[in-house]
């Protein structure tokens, strides 16, 4: 399984309206220039959530494909275990998108615990009080705002297109990201801007994220 | 692995081993052997650090064959922990060495007169016991070392910490891995503290000259074998997800599932998941030279383990896996994994189990004893079991003792053993297994053969209580069978989802004992165990109110989902009616 034939989880770049107006924060803008071998530390910060604005009261499949162009494959055979506001869900056609949900995504998952939260597994019955209902049918189709947990495989694999168009972001959790990456990161982050002015990548360890928040986008260079 | 070595450590005159035929114990392995001569030999209502218990140590069917994942090794006993029958199983080299020196088991009995403690040495002429004092209250990592200074780096060892020779009713055994550290455990009830009783430190296995085991057909076992291994590479579970990440894949899911039991199952929640991930993890592994995927045991192509060094590149210990890294994690409120890898690494040491040590301490710090989330406490609080100090000693026998003597109410154990990883409000079918099995919360490894084999799952109304009792029972069945192979339970996804991995499997097996293997043995295997195990417990004095969750999963909704646990007693009691 994986990527479908190898190539890219996406089945089309889709020009995302990725700004939505955060409330009661100061926005900042941060671009980094890091090098590929590098994406994969950013795991843990897609695995913490980020915002999105898209069209809510539709289908979790709608979501997906249409609107951010995750290829149907992809959907079906890689991203096995999926939680809507801390729900399990089944069924990504009659599950609906809310104003300010939240979306995890993942990839099967090992152990009983795995295959009980696997969606439409043969376990699902296990677990039927932490199932999503299905909401199918009492949709308003709207502009609004949903925060997407990337975890493991799944992370790796849609990570990248996510950062390199741009996600929003904690303050908190950045700050936790530059506090807790390992070191060897900072040799391949090859430079920073912030709110279009350049500056010394070091530099951004020492500033104050908490109460902020952060539009990141990467640019990507080949490692070496 | 046509007979049973006895080693009777309460002999006049001092222990004696002797070899005998299987004689009614044949065809069995891992846990059907372990549990058969349990509920046969060893009476019930005796006391589990008594002469009158034995320890059982079983590899599994095809362990010490090529058979991938066919090492893993089952220890039986009548649990200090629980009081009832016990299991506990393990990787690392042990099972392949003990089955090609021709043993299906090595039954430890009897119990020296006095303190002496005493090292085992197998290889291909015999059985030499010696008295050895020099490694009283030795750490497993010191002590193998020195084994390895007169034995060499070949032999594969199993050992007890200072936790065993304390008779810490939470004392694992140690079984070395394939770089000859002592980082495998049979953790789960008490085991190491029956092996302290029988005077015994170490065991050293060699099996230099002793041939690999063949099977009876080898060109179809040969065949079955290579598709198996395709099958778990090919699947995205056990090709990909677990070497990448490991078991603790999981935090963050199940953590988002809301089911991660955090400050002593107070909630299903942890702020601090996302710190102490399997994604976080792998990439602390990667950035400091420690290897991600990694076996614990030579014929591993699943590789789900790893090493974890320190920040200058030295190894602490094997990359801790879920359960660990929730028990000493969430359960605790740490979230530096740096400290609970410096735990996971000093439990190894001491020879304790992580689950129940994680949960002990969660309940000391219910009690007060520290806050939640003081790593350096948490540390401290596990030192002082390694000295055996009276604190630690309580602290050592697990979560139940904790609780009773600092008057928690919130005790997250059954039949006295620690609940694992998940919680049973948000899983309540894995309550159902928590509640009833006959080893004290475990033991959920069997369902790819119940979706193959008993054919069950999809067609269990979600709706209906019966539904989690028939999955359970179920589950229970073919977990027993399971691990009477001593097959790796990570096989059992890619055995759920491709068919053609599941009959390469059965044809393996088929292949190497020259008997083909139907649904109806693998049920029937199930039920032979759970029978005798079921059996041992009720003459143990076990009844139905010990198949219960606490009280307080019924009473205590667990937020974010605020679910409390909704299956009914009656309903509980009716898993074993087949
Ligand atoms: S998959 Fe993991 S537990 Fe299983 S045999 Fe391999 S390393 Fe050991």
């Amino acid at each position: 399984m994986g990527s479908p034939a190898g190539g890219s989880p996406f089945s089309s770049v889709v020009k995302r309206p990725m700004e939505p107006k955060p409330e009661n924060y100061s926005t900042i803008n941060l671009r980094l220039t890091v090098e590929s071998d590098r994406l994969s530390l950013f795991s843990s910060l897609l695995g913490q959530g980020f915002t999105l604005k898209v069209r809510t009261g539709c289908s979790l499949r709608e979501l997906l494909c249409e609107q951010l162009g995750v290829h149907a494959d992809y959907v079906d055979q890689r991203i096995q275990t999926i939680f809507l506001d801390g729900k399990t869900v089944d069924d990504v056609d009659t599950a609906v998108i809310r104003q300010e949900s939240t979306l995890a995504l993942s990839a099967a998952m090992p152990g009983l615990a795995g295959a009980t939260l696997r969606r439409g597994g043969a376990y699902a019955a296990m677990r039927r009080q932490i199932s999503h209902q299905n909401t199918a049918g009492h949709n308003s189709v709207a502009d609004g705002v949903v925060m997407l947990k990337l975890f493991n495989l799944v992370a790796l694999e849609l990570g990248p297109g996510f950062l390199k168009q741009g996600i929003w972001i904690r303050g908190k959790h950045m700050e936790n990201f530059f506090k807790k990456v390992p070191d060897y990161f900072w040799p391949g982050c090859r430079a920073a801007e912030i709110d279009g002015t350049p500056l010394k990548v070091e530099e951004i360890r020492r500033l104050e994220w908490r109460h902020r928040q952060v539009f990141l986008k990467l640019e990507v260079k080949e490692s070496g | 692995m046509d007979k049973l070595l006895r080693i009777d450590m309460g002999m006049d005159g001092g222990p004696k081993a002797s070899e005998e035929p299987l004689g009614d114990y044949a065809g069995l392995a891992g846990r059907g052997m372990t549990s058969a001569i349990i509920a046969k030999e060893v009476p019930p209502l005796c006391h589990p650090l008594g002469k009158d218990n034995k320890l059982v140590i079983a590899p599994g069917l095809l362990s010490g064959s090529h058979a991938a994942q066919s090492g893993r090794v089952s220890v039986g006993c009548k649990s200090p922990l629980t009081g009832g029958i016990k299991e506990a199983n393990s990787g690392g080299q042990g099972a392949q060495v003990i089955a090609r020196l021709g043993y299906a088991a090595i039954v430890l009995e009897g119990k020296p007169g006095d303190d002496t403690l005493y090292k085992v040495v197998i290889n291909k002429d015999g059985v030499e016991i010696t008295p050895d004092n020099s490694l009283k209250m030795m750490g497993n990592y010191d002590l193998i070392d020195k084994i390895r200074e007169t034995y060499g780096d070949k032999v594969a060892c199993i050992s007890i910490g200072p936790a065993g020779e304390m008779k810490m009713a939470a004392a694992s055994v140690a079984f070395t891995d394939m770089e000859q550290r002592p980082t495998r455990h049979a953790g789960r009830g008490g085991v190491g503290a029956v092996m302290g009783t029988k005077g015994i430190k170490v065991i050293v296995l060699d099996d230099t000259g002793m041939p690999t085991r063949s099977p009876k057909d080898p060109e179809k076992f040969k065949a079955a074998n290579k598709a198996f291994v395709q099958g778990l590479k090919k699947h995205p579970i056990t090709g990909e997800g677990l070497p990448s990440f490991g078991t603790n894949i999981l935090t963050n899911v199940i953590n988002e599932a809301g089911a991660l039991p955090t400050h002593n199952f107070k909630t299903g929640r942890f702020d601090g998941a996302g710190n102490i991930s399997g994604e976080t993890q792998s990439e602390i592994m990667k950035a400091r030279g420690g290897m991600v995927a990694h076996g614990c045991h030579k014929g591993c192509v699943i590789r789900c383990s790893g090493i974890y060094n320190d920040k200058d590149g030295n190894f602490v210990t094997k990359r801790p896996e879920y359960e660990t890294v929730w028990a000493h994690g969430g359960n605790c409120g740490i979230d530096d994994m740096d400290t609970i890898a410096e735990l996971d690494r000093m439990d190894d040491d001491y020879g304790l189990d992580t689950i129940e040590m994680g949960a002990a301490i969660g309940v000391a710090m219910e009690a007060g004893l520290a806050e939640f989330g003081d790593a350096e406490a948490a540390v401290n609080l596990l030192k002082e079991v390694g000295k055996g100090s009276p604190l630690g000693r309580i602290i050592g026998n697990g979560a139940a003792v904790t609780g009773k003597v600092f008057g928690v109410e919130r005790v997250p154990v059954v039949k006295g053993q620690a609940l694992p990883a998940y919680d049973p409000r948000s899983v309540q079918g894995m309550g159902v297994t928590y509640a009833t099995t006959t080893m004290g919360a475990d033991h959920t490894a069997g369902y790819a053969v119940t979706a193959n084999v008993l054919n069950v799952g999809g067609s269990v109304d979600p709706l209906n209580p019966e539904g989690q009792v028939e999955l359970s029972r179920n589950l229970q069945i073919a977990t027993a069978a399971i691990d009477a192979t001593g097959m790796c339970l990570f096989i059992a996804f890619a055995i759920l989802d491709q068919p053609e991995t599941f009959e390469a499997l059965v044809d393996m097996i088929g292949a190497f004992t020259g008997q083909n293997l139907t649904a109806d043995d693998v049920t029937e295997l199930g039920k032979t165990i759970l029978t005798f195990e079921r059996d041992f417990n009720s003459r143990a004095g076990f009844t139905q109110k010990d198949d219960r969750l606490p009280n307080f999963f019924k009473e205590e909704p667990l937020p974010p989902h605020n679910v409390t646990f909704d299956v009914k007693d009656e309903d509980l009691d009716r898993v074993f009616n087949w």
